[in-house]
């Protein structure tokens, strides 16, 4: 799969192809999810990593400062 | 509609002969409010400055009023003085005092005296440009009279300007491509193109003369160059006050051409046909008013809100998405506005952020009011700086890159296809309701982030084109 710079659809880390995430909570490896959020009254989809067991996400620094903080910058108002 | 408070009652403003800084009062009547005053030299004065077609309180929110002792020197002591609430989001520069047109309507009024020479507004650019933040407008007069403007945009480039807006218009943009083209080399960022109307009439009554074809040819050389366009139409009753659907549907058609529509209600200062009436006059919530009922429910009066910067009696915004389909995907609400801070998550309890509370009135925005000192926003947050980056790249073209392709069916809840879409066909609703002697607000004018450049000083925009209207009959409009 490949893994697009700078926080792009694919939010796998590089390493990841190489190196499974394992959730620390119950020691299995994070998965690709569909995974929503909300701000300021929108609510968007991406692709991260998750627990198949509990459900944690796993959303690495690339992604926030990527591609959230860009639609946060572009809902905010003048 | 709410009973206006004691603290919205008061303002201070000039006498329309003398312009004289005298106290005034906005006094409501059954179908609106008046900014009443009194000149002890020629009379009693009276505008009408709000139709009750949005409720003024809510829209006007918790402002504190013009104190006694509070920006004595204004309107005739700009620059920008101690007093003054807002930096600059926009520098306007008039490079010409020439026009190619002879309209019914100037705020500038050229007298078309010589241009000040390449050098001299080059000097002016050095001085008014803070490198990677300013947005300057050029203007006159026609800027694009001057055979050397591309040379001027590539040095305001070069000197570190961010944004380099054209206000223009569009006579040449439309008729001479290969002029555009060296704009568009030079830097030039995007165009303000004055446009009012979707048929001939319009501009014969405005303009004097037919226009509507050279309007569409500006746009389409524009596009062609990857310049943004934003039409500007000036309303005025009577006249054009039945178009303003016509003209979003227009400029949504546009897109990704065409940026955003930015309406002036008319202002009487510099030339105009004759001293106005009330009912030569259109008010901000008439405007909204007619921009949600004229759009056929592209556009929800709740869609608009006052901006973080200007004064709220001075304009609004809405901020949309063009889908495939034409319609408009709302991202602007003015009531989660009155609850989420600019700054707060999504995660956080409406009215929870760090500087709204929720009983604040949707007028009342978050980032900065009246009273606080300029540059001082929302966390810290300049808000003529935020203005300005917004319009920047609301206005800039960015469907360039070919980022990312949603031309086909955006899921716009999918985080890639919608910042692909926002950047590609972003499309903003504004308004600016200019002042003149008649109406002009001292608590409007404080807060005004719009200024013009003149020989080392920055002057409020409405400041700076005042106009007297000649003597009146005491308790006559104006």
């Amino acid at each position: 799969m490949p893994v697009i710079d700078g926080g792009g659809r694919d939010q796998r880390l590089p390493e990841a192809l190489e190196r499974k995430v394992i959730c620390r909570r119950c020691g299995v490896a994070m998965e690709p999810k569909k995974t929503f959020f909300d701000y300021l009254g929108h609510n968007f989809h991406t692709e991260v990593l998750c627990c198949p067991q509990c459900g944690e996400v796993f959303i690495p620094e690339k992604l926030v400062k990527g591609r959230m903080a860009q639609v946060e910058q572009e809902l905010e108002d003048k | 509609m709410a009973a206006l408070q004691e603290e919205m009652r008061h303002t201070y403003s000039v006498c329309p002969v003398c312009l004289k800084r005298i106290p005034a009062e906005r006094v409501e009547r059954a179908d609106g409010i008046d900014l009443v005053k009194t000149c002890p030299e020629h009379g009693t004065f009276s505008s009408v400055i709000w139709r009750n077609r949005v409720d003024f309180a809510k829209w006007r929110g918790s402002l504190p009023p013009v104190g006694e002792t509070e920006n004595l020197r204004c309107p005739t002591g700009c620059g920008l003085c101690p007093d003054h609430q807002r930096n600059t989001c926009c520098t306007l520069l008039e490079i010409t005092d020439r026009c190619n047109l002879n309209c019914a309507f100037c705020f500038a009024d050229p007298s078309g005296e010589k241009d000040p020479s390449l050098e001299q507004v080059k000097r002016w650019i050095d001085d008014l440009t803070d490198p990677g933040k300013t947005l300057l407008q050029l203007s006159g007069g026609e800027p694009t009279v001057r055979e050397d403007l591309p040379e001027i945009v590539a040095y305001a480039k070069e000197a570190g300007c961010k944004y380099v807006q054209l206000n223009s218009n569009g006579l040449r943009l439309a008729e001479e491509p290969e002029f555009l083209r060296k704009l568009a080399e030079a830097g030039l960022s995007f165009v303000f193109l004055q446009f009012d109307g979707v048929d001939d009439g319009v501009y014969r009554k405005l303009r004097n003369r037919p226009l509507l074809d050279l309007k569409k040819r500006a746009i389409e050389n524009c596009g062609r160059c990857g310049i943004g366009v934003t039409l500007v139409p000036v309303i005025v009753p009577g006249v054009n006050t039945e178009q303003i659907g016509e003209i979003l549907r227009f400029a949504v058609a546009c897109s990704p051409y065409v940026r955003g529509v930015h309406f002036q209600p008319v202002s009487y200062f510099g030339r105009v046909p004759q001293f106005p009436r009330d009912e030569n006059r259109y008010t901000l919530d008439q405007l909204m008013e007619a921009v949600a009922c004229q759009s056929d429910g592209m556009i929800a009066l709740e869609n608009l809100a006052p901006s973080c910067c200007d004064h709220p009696l001075c304009g609004f915004h809405g901020d949309f998405v063009v889908l495939p389909d034409g319609s408009l995907m709302p991202l602007t609400r003015r009531e989660k506005m009155a609850g989420d801070s600019c700054c707060g998550s999504a995660r956080e309890p409406a009215g929870d952020g760090c500087c709204g509370s929720a009983g604040e009135p949707a007028g009342g925005s978050c980032c900065g009011s009246a009273g606080e000192p300029a540059g001082d926003g929302c966390c810290g947050v300049d808000p003529a700086e935020k203005n300005r980056e917004f319009v920047g790249r609301r206005w800039e073209r960015r469907d360039l890159s070919k980022e990312g392709c949603c031309c086909s069916g955006p899921d716009m809840s999918d985080m890639e296809d919608f910042l692909a879409r926002v950047r590609s066909h972003g499309f903003t609703v504004t308004a600016m309701a200019f002042q003149d002697a008649g109406n002009l607000d001292i608590e409007r004018l404080r807060q005004c982030s719009l200024h013009v450049y003149r020989e080392g000083r920055w002057i409020p925009f409405c400041a700076c084109y005042l106009s007297p209207m000649g003597a009146a009959a005491p308790g006559g409009e104006v």
